[in-house]
């Protein structure tokens, strides 16, 4: 997994690219710290070119949603397809996390 | 910072000179002496060394080339064949300084090379650090040893939360079902689990409640997951309970133990033979499969919903399957689906297509398996692999 980062003026974007699994454990770690010391209260995630995730990969999402959560923060799930987009949906993500196409 | 770990004293450390020329070898000795090593045995050739290896035991060998008898990078290469003196370093100290020299006593077999005269500094410093290379090494590989035997144990446990052979042949008698299962965790642990629970029926109808757990990510952390959820679900009553109450009722449990991040996907059913339906819940897990004898594909389930252990309130919807005698229904972890395909992944579609073009074989666990087989030759799985078919008898 690779990603880019875009400050705006409302919020700050991160385009997520690749793969999100079990290894990408420290990347996103240190992703949550950059988008913790960003001022923008929304830090959305653009998942558009996220080809897959696994169940390791979703865990991390949600720990970043709790990281941003814990520093007033929102974090938003933003233009998931394929198989990232299926999986979200069948674990019913959006009950408690915002998910927006 | 790390301090590197002293050198496992050279006072105690075994030194094997292996040399024809006596002078050489006291030299050698003395020189040894004068760096600390007090454990030092003598060769004449390499015959001598090798027959003094047992008894000895060396923690490392200077080797002389040009021998009588057997020369020095013959002694090696025999050294080499034996197993457990693989590892053992060989420091070459020789006369022969050509390139082409240095190459074929690497190629026997040593670890180092220097040239005579022998430097006294450059020969210590060697010595030391092979010493130390060796220690090292020993010490990963008990770390190594210990790791694996730790791992294999757990493993033979984890193997051990799913049912018996005899509990499973009890239970598939009661309820009129036979099962076919296989677990494969990526590594020796793995986040998955399947169990069934039978009731006799003492406060109702008899039934047979049957449930596979897939924990978020895979190896040590997720294989602990599964031991707590196993305690969890032995603690529960769940005759009163339906598949959507054992889901919630198990959630709640799980959200007070698990940290951030850590979740489980979980289906959880029941096959009710008076209605011919398999009714279940489902926490995210993957859609379950169903068809009868005659069909051409199998059915998909929907199994959305949010995955136990993130939201201590959540409710999980009841849904069924139809499940006439002679039915089956197929239950998978997402490692099945996962599978890369192209730019994709196989998906439940996929796997679909798979258990239509074998849906004729009669002998479940032969079908189970050829559909592994099938899978593994897609591409690689590398997440763990669980699956359970289960046939309503006829």
């Amino acid at each position: 997994m690779d990603y880019g980062i875009e400050d705006k003026e409302q919020e700050t974007l991160v385009r997520l690219r690749g793969r999100l699994t079990f290894n990408d454990h420290a990347k996103l770690r240190a992703l949550i710290r950059e988008m913790l010391q960003n001022k923008a209260k929304r830090q959305v995630l653009d998942l558009s070119t996220l080809e897959f995730v696994d169940s390791a990969g979703i865990g991390m999402l949600l720990i970043a949603r709790e990281e941003m959560a814990n520093a007033d923060k929102q974090l938003v799930l933003r233009s998931a397809a394929g198989q990232v987009k299926r999986v979200l949906t069948v674990a019913q993500l959006n009950k408690i996390v915002t998910i927006e196409d | 910072m790390n301090e590197l770990p002293e050198v496992p004293g050279l006072e105690t450390a075994r030194v094997l000179v292996v040399d024809d020329n006596r002078v050489n070898r006291h030299l050698l000795q003395a020189l040894l002496e004068r760096g600390g090593v007090t454990r030092i045995e003598m060769a004449e050739d390499g015959n001598d060394a090798l027959a003094r290896l047992g008894t000895f035991r060396p923690d490392l060998i200077l080797l002389d080339l040009m021998m009588p008898n057997l020369d020095g990078f013959e002694m090696c290469r025999r050294l080499r064949a034996i197993p457990l003196w693989k590892d053992l370093p060989v420091l070459v100290q020789s006369s022969l300084n050509r390139a082409e020299d240095r190459a074929k006593a690497f190629a026997a077999g040593a670890t180092d090379y220097v040239t005579k005269p022998i430097n006294a500094v450059e020969l210590l410093a060697r010595v030391r650090i092979h010493l130390q290379n060796r220690a090292l090494l020993h010490d990963l590989q008990c770390f190594r040893d210990r790791t694996e035997s730790e791992l294999s144990l757990a493993r033979k446990m984890q193997e051990r939360l799913m049912p018996s052979p005899e509990r499973l042949a009890e239970a598939e008698a009661a309820a009129g079902v036979d099962i076919a299962a296989h677990f494969a965790p990526s590594s020796e642990l793995g986040g998955d689990f399947w169990d069934l629970r039978h009731d006799a029926g003492e406060r109702g109808p008899s039934r047979t409640m049957l449930y596979m757990v897939d924990f978020s990510g895979h190896g040590v952390g997720a294989a602990l997951n599964t031991f707590r959820l196993h305690a969890i679900c032995q603690q529960m009553d769940v005759s009163g309970l339906t598949p959507a109450e054992f889901l919630a009722t198990v959630n709640r449990r799980l959200c007070a133990l698990l940290p951030n991040g850590q979740f489980a996907t979980m289906l959880a059913g029941v096959v009710e033979p008076a209605e011919n339906r398999f009714v279940y819940a489902s926490a995210g897990s993957t859609r379950p499969m169903v068809w009868a004898p005659g069909d051409s594909a199998p059915l998909l389930g929907d199994s959305a919903g949010l995955p136990l252990g993130l939201l201590a309130s959540a409710e999980y919807e009841e849904r069924s399957l139809p499940l006439p005698p002679g039915g089956r229904l197929f239950l998978y972890s997402d490692g099945a689906i996962e599978i890369p395909v192209g730019n994709d992944v196989l998906d439940e579609p996929g796997l679909a297509a798979l258990v239509a073009e074998r849906m004729g074989e009669t002998d479940g666990g032969r079908l189970l398996d050829g559909l592994l087989e099938r899978l593994r030759a897609i591409g690689p799985i590398d997440d763990d692999l669980t699956a359970l078919l289960l046939t309503r008898k006829g």
